[in-house]
């Protein structure tokens, strides 16, 4: 009995802080975030780039010196690697957009309303039980 | 430190990647496989300063967490829900492996961020290490969920002669290995170039007197965008591996 209203409160209380996380939060997220993602896209992009010609510079200089023609695979490897790197980077490119257009169709659809709730739902439930289950011993605050 | 006395003339006195030097934490012979370094110290604090909040802080499982728990509670939402969104309902079950990679790169970042200490991330070895760690997972649940199909990423079957696959295919290879290449040098370069940054600030305040003022304003400004980079260069280490392991889960996007 005692364990019911417990349990029914605790429902109730979930329920208004994802209501209230609903009302708040697209806002505050997306602003940070995305300064950060920013920066950090660039930064990435550019060591894709370095890397693939590191790469090809050191596979063609590797393969030089195990058969004694120094500058041909050097060469042709630098060439190689720096088109992985370009492939490389512009797969991330394409990546960002794939997943930007896909957040444009989110924020744009209203009827997407529902997104964020639902994502939220499939979150908390394990919380809750959770909390329910190890709930007896908690401290006796209320 | 030992060497200090050597070099002295000059009124700049700095010395950035001093800080960077592994050396025994006791006696002073060279480094074995099995000596305790400051490196083994401050990875050993890092695991340290997990186990106090993941572990300690929320064995009281209480309804109302304090703050330890709700900190806890928050660090593992937030991976578990950056890996439910890029790497799909299929990558949540990787999703121990990226928060424990998460949290060991971002509590070293941050220890790393006390003065006199020392940060394992800024040393390619240990990124190295994380990164092909990820690599080598990444391509064995490649191999494991698409068998010999996952071979496909590298062959463009769309190029027209079989000339050219080859060359793509090359390409191809190259650019699959750039990957733990990148993953390594974003995040060892980050931190060593930050805290050699701060160091070299810090010598020129040594050196100038009073004006020293300028150079100490300029530090604490750049000890906040090291605090910004320590939390963001692990959010995209987590990340990336979320990405990566996306492409093994469903390859030929």
């Amino acid at each position: 009995m005692e364990k019911d209203t417990f349990s029914e409160r605790l429902k109730a209380l979930e329920d208004r802080i994802s209501a209230a996380k609903t009302s708040r939060e697209p806002a505050s997220v997306t602003g940070a975030q995305d300064k950060f993602t920013k920066g950090s896209l660039a930064w990435r992009m550019v060591t894709e780039l370095v890397a693939g010609m590191l790469l090809g510079l050191s596979i063609g200089y590797g393969l030089d010196s195990l058969f004694g023609t120094l500058p041909v695979f050097l060469v042709l490897f630098c060439l190689l690697g720096f088109a992985a790197g370009v492939r490389t980077m512009i797969r991330t490119a394409e990546q960002v957009r794939k997943g930007e257009s896909e957040a444009a169709r989110l924020a744009n659809a209203p009827a997407t309303k529902a997104a964020p709730p639902e994502n939220g739902g499939a979150g908390t439930p394990p919380r809750a039980e959770d909390r329910k289950a190890t709930g007896a011993d908690g401290p006796g605050k209320d | 430190m030992a060497g200090d006395a050597g070099h002295g003339d000059s009124p700049f006195n700095i010395h950035p990647m001093d800080q960077f030097e592994v050396h025994p934490l006791f006696g002073d012979g060279p480094v074995q496989w099995y000596s305790l370094t400051n490196a083994t110290l401050w990875m050993l604090l890092t695991v340290g300063a997990i186990s106090l909040l993941m572990v300690v802080a929320t064995s009281g499982r209480a309804l109302i967490p304090n703050r330890g728990q709700s900190s806890a509670e928050v660090l593992f939402g937030f991976t578990r829900k950056m890996v439910e969104d890029v790497a799909g309902k299929e990558g949540a079950k990787y999703f121990p492996y990226i928060l424990t990679l998460f949290l060991f790169i971002l509590f070293s970042n941050l220890l790393a961020l006390i003065p006199t200490s020392f940060a394992p991330t800024s040393h390619i070895a240990v990124t190295a290490v994380l990164a092909i760690a990820v690599f080598v997972t990444v391509t064995v649940v490649g191999f494991v969920k698409n068998g010999p199909h996952f071979l496909e990423l590298f062959w463009v079957s769309s190029a027209p002669t079989v000339a050219l696959r080859i060359v793509l295919a090359v390409i191809e290879v190259i650019s699959y290995f750039v990957r733990p290449v990148s993953h390594s040098i974003r995040l060892g370069g980050n931190m060593m170039a930050g805290h050699a940054v701060l160091k070299v600030f810090a010598g020129f305040a040594g050196a100038l007197g009073v004006g020293a003022i300028i150079p100490i304003f300029a530090i604490v400004a750049i000890y906040g965008l090291e605090l910004l980079v320590a939390c963001i260069q692990a959010y995209v280490f987590a990340i990336l591996t979320c990405v990566y392991l996306n492409d093994a889960l469903h390859p030929g996007h």
